[in-house]
């Protein structure tokens, strides 16, 4: 295991470094994690003590099973005195001076205008950031002045050209260091050479881990298990965290977890670890859980954004009316133009059933990020709601070509097409939400639902189908009343005896009762009748006698029905014998 | 919509129209004169005036001309003043130094416009009339040029820096084609004589050069032109086509016309939504044209369209244009892919104008036609049964939304499908569909289901006006009459008909209505042509003035064809209407061939290779090779057919389920049974069975060659019950697929397995119910080809029966010897001499030249075919016939000859290394 020390003293000097290159987000990330690590009981003070969280009810949660749920080799940290980085020259260059106060202040080309001669890495490489950050810069602006009737201009980042030829020089000679590398990467993507890019990032985090955003330029290039597992990265804690992330967005979220549970030890306070567990859980539907890590992330971290919009679906799905209005007020007073804080906006709007307006703002949301996909998804799901069935699909379908292996974009063009009566079409749309999350019940059963439409009718289907919800577990029980009444209605009537009878289990194990409870009763007791078991049948009549309702008569005319056949002769009036 | 999507711009400044301005200013300067400075006489002035005329025409193609194109086309037009013309160009460009210049200039433009209500105009001022094209074309620029933001104005100025340095990049072309100014203008001191001459030679360069070398170097800005000129050559091959016929006539008459009246100008954008619809229709064209041929790369095309998806992503019509490069280039998942994405993003109304967007369904979007296209791409793809559901449910849903249209086309399509794809039963189809039907239906067949739909999708498209569907319905009727004998829907009681016949008349009648539609459309021109491509119709067209004006110097009079020249070419056939009526000669030429008429079948192929064969279907086109290729190997043996099988193999072998390939097996498989190399014609038979897919019903026609073949094989091969077995098994697949024609075919075939088996009793039945189904769908080269082997039955019972069989023979003989292919007809030949030798009557040695001549014209017939068997026949009874005849030296020759064949028959390998 890492010390926590060495861990401290590594992102100490790295977010020095990372604020003089002015990568900032790098460097916000590392400050987070930094804190993140249990306090130095040396310069314990009680103004940190706000940090500590060890009573936190989640935290015990996690802490009891966390030995055994560490599988990770600690090879890799037996070499986790990884040198410290290096320090830069001690005195920096006035021009350096001024050119980082230019950036600071996002005057960009003045910054790398001013760092023209500069030889040192440091300013070499800020003027070629600063250079590309122009170039982003002048890239967005064009973008919104050309943006064309069809969509999307070709405005590009004029500088990428010059930038990829002097990078590409410079790695040549082997003047380069990590940082630049990560810029030469982030320059290929950007020009579409991905396997370079990737080559050039893991150089870069191989020689310099500690730059997070390295990571995540090389996240956003591993679209598959098989492109992750090729990349040769030397072993280090921050691989750790790049891995948990990676399989998040491979959706191995179970993987993920055992990760970011084993970095939990040292970074026990880690709010970017806590929300990305949530994340997770939330992947695999553990809402109650989700909320609880929710409440307790933003008790520690009040005016946080990122990952909100994640606590509102929570909130949504829970239907917590007031707590989704609470936070999205604090967000909207703390940052009102991020998409994250329209997003909740939307969500809160949407289960108050103003639709209009929840649309408005997702579509704000989208405005301030194309590629937004839970917005466009949600964008969808209220278009259904307000029964515009065309736009519906054409958000779903953006949301599909953003990211494909959003299922629920897949089940929601199904539901969409489902709804205008083409039915045989939305299967398409069904079969391939299925595909990306094969172990969901609902998406069986809204499957099967469409193959019994009277359009389709095509009920084998169906009942194979329904076959699959009920192992998935289903926990609405629709499945196997479906299965059961799809097999009376084929006439076969041993199997719907037998699903039934499990549906029946079912809901005694749940203690539920309704007309679903009546119907299997009524359906079993004449089938044991016509069957001649009569013992069966008249443990189920007898059942249905507690109930009152025309399912007594029903109940009563069958036990005379038994007993009659019981003896063999006309039985006397029931309605005589007290039961 | 979800909103995002945004207009067209209509009309954008480009550095191009920049120039198109500065040389109209030259052309109509302000300043008050009645012949401008540069120009020496009215015709030069007014050659500049129709120049400028057709560059503002051409202005709405997705192409301009780069300004180095521009220069050379000057050079063209300007004759001697072509110097000062690129110069003040050049000049002017060159002035410009910043945006001001430009907001400069086009305060200038506006000065040469005359103002709309001078009424006083003097005779020697010229003044652009603003309602003329040429001022309309100033006043759109002036007001997009208003419109732009600054940040505009900085676009295109820079735009316009681009556009200046290509022209100078390409300096050495440049400095080449001053001198040839120099040398130009010293031709204004030589005397006239010279000059014209000079002018003559000149003149015929120019237009080799025209027609050789593309007219237009195609300019587009920056990313969109890298992105399209790869395309440039495969666009210039691309005539203008069409679509399947039924098939993709919704593609076809899509129009962009609503979109110009909505247009509105936002900002500058690479082009005008209309050019680049435009251009993406024949882009769907040239897919439909050339298949993947190898001559137009579907990768090439899909990388292109990649790009455009790339720079505008809001342009959906790119997604149908990848369905259908995918669906050519046979690649299932991705052209699914790209349909459904299609209709998610515009929901069935872009492109699909069929019916005025005002019909109220436009709020639902018009899915119905994502179905539509999903059937057919099944029906492709061979899935019948998914194909049905798809339609059913197509049919259902245009129901609900009332669209009639995609109504009579999926009727169109379901009937097609149930017409090509062999379904046995009925029952599990249409189980809930078409109301209409169904009520009826319960007890029909598929093909008085196929009739009904067809019938019921004509009316529908008839009062809807959609010629298209009217003559492609037409088509198919005259298909379905052909193949099925015509019965009254409900036939019972004694009043049924008895008269069980197809009809050659009423399938003519349909031909010809199908073919009507060119009349129709020739009527009505303007309306069906409104797509996209009308305005770079007019880029193709300028290439043919461009000659013309040069000539007009000397002679007036031509100046005026050249005006209408400009004019005529818009009314050109659309591509769709085209590829029907080309279906229409293809379909003659099918029913010719099974009425059986050689010629008139081989006339029809012929006129549609010749005046449809470039710009239809590269299926179709194949189609109409594979014809004349069969008449080649029927009439004039297999040499000439291999040849020209190869020309067809280079052009064809490329496209996806190919026919060729099918052709040159069934092809080698005839000429090694003729041969007798029997292992050589098992195995093409077996790779034949494989090239059919698996699926029940899809490729029967194929499936039932291979099975017919392997029986042919067998009774070559001799073993008579294994060939009587298949050909059973095949008689019941027939049946059972209600193969009507097929079913004549094979019963002839059974007859031959029982005469060769040596049961002529038992053929006789077979050959007599395959005459009886010959007559009642009136084959009549089928028939007389099983009365031949009726006569060959009768003559195996015995010598008594040789008198019958004999006038059998001759009732048959005109149209064997009419139409018959030089097997047919050698047989003939030789049943007619073993007939008269075994005759009683007949005496050899005074009647010998009737014998002798038959039998010498079915031993040429045969050398041509390598028809060792039949040959041997041949010359065995020639022998006989000398030897009873006593010509020794004859009868040793045919002897030779005969001994000859029944070696060659004995050893086909040899042979076949001889050819080798």
């Amino acid at each position: 295991m890492v010390s926590k020390d060495s861990c401290r003293n590594e992102i100490r000097a790295a977010i020095r470094q990372l604020s003089d290159r002015c990568l900032y987000s790098a460097a916000k990330w590392a400050g987070e994690q930094l804190v993140g690590i249990e306090q130095d009981p040396s310069n314990f003070t009680p103004a940190n003590t706000r940090f500590q969280r060890g009573s936190s009810s989640i935290r015990r949660r996690f802490s009891t099973n966390e030995s055994i749920s560490t599988p990770l080799p600690s090879v890799g940290f037996s070499q986790a005195a990884t040198p410290l980085p290096e320090e830069d020259e001690a005195i920096d260059g006035d021009f350096y001076l001024l050119a980082k106060s230019y950036f600071d202040c996002r005057e960009y080309r003045r910054a790398s205008h001013v760092l023209r001669d500069q030889v040192s890495k440091k300013s070499v490489f800020l003027r070629y950031y600063a250079l590309y950050l122009a170039g982003e810069k002048r890239k967005e602006e064009e973008m919104i002045e050309l943006e064309g009737p069809l969509g999307k201009s070709d405005a590009i980042n004029r500088e990428l050209v010059s930038l990829e030829r002097d990078l590409s020089a410079l790695r040549r000679t082997g003047a380069i260091d990590s940082f630049g590398l990560y810029l030469y990467g982030v320059v290929l993507k950007e020009k579409g050479n991905e396997s370079l890019a990737r080559a050039s990032l893991v150089e870069s985090v191989n020689s310099y881990p500690w730059n997070w955003s390295a990571w995540s330029e090389l996240q956003s290039l591993c679209t598959s298990i098989e492109v992750l597992n090729s990349l040769n990265l030397s072993n280090h804690w921050m691989k750790e965290f790049f891995l948990g992330n990676a399989y998040q967005e491979l959706r191995m979220h179970t993987e993920s977890l055992a990760k970011y549970e084993y970095l939990q030890g040292i970074f026990s306070f880690s709010n970017y670890i806590q929300a990305q567990t949530a994340k997770a859980q939330y992947s695999l539907r553990e809402f109650d859980q989700v909320e609880i890590m929710f409440e307790e992330l933003l008790r520690n971290d009040p005016y946080r954004v990122e990952d909100m919009d994640l606590y509102s679906n929570v909130l949504y799905a829970k239907e917590a009316c007031a707590a989704l209005s609470y936070l999205a007020h604090k967000v909207f007073l703390t940052d009102k133009y991020r998409p994250e804080s329209c997003c909740i906006i939307g969500n809160y709007y949407s289960l108050k059933g103003q639709h209009e307006k929840a649309v408005m703002y997702f579509r704000r949301a989208l405005k301030l990020n194309k590629k937004y996909l839970s917005a466009w998804t949600l964008m969808g799901h209220e278009y259904v709601e307000m029964k515009n069935t065309p736009a519906a699909i054409d958000a779903y379908r953006r949301a599909v070509d953003i990211n494909p292996c959003d299922y629920r974009a897949w089940y929601g063009l199904g539901q969409a097409y489902e709804m205008m009566g083409m039915p045989f079409y939305a299967l398409h749309y069904f079969r391939k939400s299925i595909f990306f999350l094969p172990n969901d019940s609902r998406l069986w059963i809204a499957m099967a639902k469409c193959y019994q439409t009277e359009q389709l009718y095509m009920l084998e289907e169906a009942i194979k189908c329904y076959k699959r919800a009920v192992n998935c577990t289903d926990t609405e029980g629709i499945a196997l009343n479906q299965l059961a009444k799809l097999h009376q209605k084929l006439g076969r009537n041993e199997e719907a005896a037998f699903y039934f009878e499990k549906d029946l289990e079912r809901m005694d194990a749940e203690g539920l009762e309704g007309p679903n409870m009546f119907e299997a009763l009524v359906f079993l007791a004449t089938h044991f009748k016509t069957h001649k078991k009569f013992e069966e049948a008249e443990v189920y009549c007898t059942r249905l006698l507690d109930y009152s309702g025309p399912e007594k008569e029903k109940a009563k005319s069958l036990l005379r029905g038994i007993r009659m056949a019981q003896t063999g002769f006309p039985s006397m009036d029931l309605e005589h014998f007290p039961i | 919509m979800a909103g995002l999507t945004r207009t067209a711009g209509a009309f954008a400044v480009t550095p191009h129209k920049i120039s198109v301005c500065i040389l109209l200013q030259i052309y109509a300067p302000s300043a008050q004169m009645s012949l401008p400075f540069p120009f020496s006489s009215v015709a030069q002035h007014n050659r500049l005036g129709l120049y400028l005329l057709s560059l503002t025409k051409s202005c709405d193609d997705i192409f301009e001309p780069k300004l180095e194109e521009l220069i050379n086309q000057l050079r063209e037009v300007g004759e001697e003043m072509d110097a000062w013309l690129t110069d003040h160009l050049t000049n002017r460009f060159s002035a410009l130094a910043s945006p001001d210049d430009l907001l400069n200039f086009f305060n200038d433009m506006r000065g040469i416009l005359g103002s709309l209500d001078s009424g006083v105009v003097q005779d020697d001022q010229i003044i652009l009339d603003p309602n003329s094209n040429l001022g309309m074309f100033v006043r759109r620029c002036i007001l997009a040029f208003n419109l732009l933001s600054f940040e505009g104005v900085c676009h295109l100025f820079s735009s316009i820096e681009d556009y200046c340095k290509e022209a100078h990049s390409s300096s050495a072309q440049f400095d080449a084609s001053n001198n040839n100014l120099e040398s130009l203008t010293q031709y204004d001191q030589m005397d006239m004589e010279n000059y014209a001459m000079d002018k003559a030679t000149e003149e015929i360069e120019f237009q080799k050069s025209a027609s050789g070398i593309v007219p237009f170097h195609l300019h587009t800005p920056e990313s969109l032109f890298k992105a399209t000129e790869g395309l440039l050559h495969t666009r210039k091959e691309t005539l203008r086509t069409s679509k399947k016929d039924t098939e993709a006539t919704p593609v076809a008459c899509a129009s962009s016309s609503t979109l110009e009246d909505t247009l509105v100008d936002e900002s500058l954008f690479l082009r005008t939504n209309l050019q680049i619809q435009g251009f993406l229709m024949e882009q769907a064209d040239a897919i439909e044209t050339h298949g993947s041929s190898s001559s137009f790369s579907s990768s090439s095309i899909e990388s292109f369209l990649e790009q455009l998806q790339n720079l505008a992503p809001e342009l959906h019509r790119v997604h149908f244009l990848r369905y259908l490069n995918k669906l050519h280039s046979d690649d299932y998942f991705a052209a699914l892919d790209n349909l459904l994405r299609y209709f998610d993003y515009s929901a069935g109304t872009e492109g699909f104008d069929l019916v005025p967007p005002s019909t109220g369904c436009s709020m639902y979007g018009r899915y119905e036609i994502a179905l539509l296209c999903l059937g057919m791409m099944h029906f492709r793809f061979g899935h019948p049964n998914l194909a049905l559901e798809v339609l059913t449910e197509a049919v259902r849903v245009s129901q609900q939304l009332s669209n009639d249209t995609c109504l009579a086309y999926t009727l169109a399509a379901m009937s097609n499908l149930l017409s090509e794809m062999g379904i046995a039963s009925t029952t599990c189809v249409l189980g809930s569909s078409y109301s209409p039907v169904t009520s009826t239906a319960s007890s029909l067949s598929v093909q008085q289901r196929v009739y009904i739909l067809l019938k019921e999708s004509l009316r529908r498209a008839d009062s809807l006006k959609l010629r298209r569907l009217v003559a492609s319905n037409h088509l198919a009727m005259a298909k379905f009459e052909l193949m099925h004998v015509q019965r009254p829907l409900l036939s019972f009681g004694p009043k049924a008909s008895t008269h069980h016949k197809t009809c050659p008349v009423s399938v003519c009648k349909e031909i010809r209505l199908g073919a009507h539609l060119i009349s129709d459309f020739s009527s009505e021109s303007s309306t069906m042509t409104i797509d996209g491509s009308l305005s770079s119709a007019w880029l193709k067209d300028l290439q043919k003035p461009w000659g013309p004006p040069v000539i007009s110097q000397d002679s007036g009079s031509r100046k005026s064809s050249t005006f209408f020249q400009f004019c005529d070419h818009l009314v050109s056939i659309p591509g769709s209407v085209a590829h029907l009526i080309g279906a229409s000669y293809l379909l003659r030429a099918t029913s010719w061939e099974l009425f059986g008429s050689a010629p008139m079948a081989r006339m029809n192929t012929l006129v549609y290779a010749t005046l449809f064969g470039d710009s239809s279907s590269s299926s179709d086109a194949e189609l109409a090779y594979l014809k004349l290729i069969q008449h080649l190997a029927l009439y004039k043996g297999y040499k000439d057919a291999f040849a020209a099988l190869k020309i067809a193999e280079e052009k064809f072998l490329t496209v996806s389920k190919s026919k060729i390939l099918l052709l040159k097996l069934q092809l080698l498989h005839e000429r090694a049974l003729h041969c007798g190399n029997l292992q050589l014609a098992q195995r093409i038979c077996n790779e034949l069975g494989g090239l059919a897919s698996t699926a029940m019903g899809v490729d029967m026609e194929l499936k039932v060659e291979a099975s017919l073949r392997e029986a042919r094989t067998l009774l070559a091969a001799k073993q008579y019950s294994q060939a009587a077995n298949v050909a059973h098994s095949l008689f019941c697949t027939c049946h059972k697929f209600n193969l009507q024609i097929e079913k004549a075919s094979v019963l002839l075939l059974l007859a031959e397995i029982h005469k060769k088996s040596g049961n002529a009793v038992l053929g006789l039945p077979y050959a007599l119910a395959s005459i009886s189904f010959c007559q009642s769908f009136n084959l009549d080269l089928l028939k007389a080809s099983a009365t031949l082997t009726l006569a060959e039955l009768w003559l195996g019972l015995g010598s008594d029966h040789a008198k019958r069989a004999l006038d059998l023979l001759h009732g048959a003989f005109p149209m064997i010897l009419g139409h018959g292919g030089l097997e047919l007809r050698a047989r003939a030949y030789i049943s007619e001499a073993n007939c008269y030798l075994s005759d009683p009557s007949f005496s050899v040695s005074t009647d010998s030249d009737t014998v002798l001549d038959s039998l010498r014209q079915a031993s040429d017939e045969l050398q041509a075919l390598e028809y060792h068997e039949l040959a041997a026949e041949a010359s065995y009874l020639m022998a006989m016939v000398y030897d009873k005849l006593g010509q020794l030296d004859e009868r040793e020759e045919a002897a030779s000859l005969f001994k000859m064949h029944i070696i060659a028959l004995e050893n086909p390998q040899d042979v076949e290394q001889n050819m080798a």
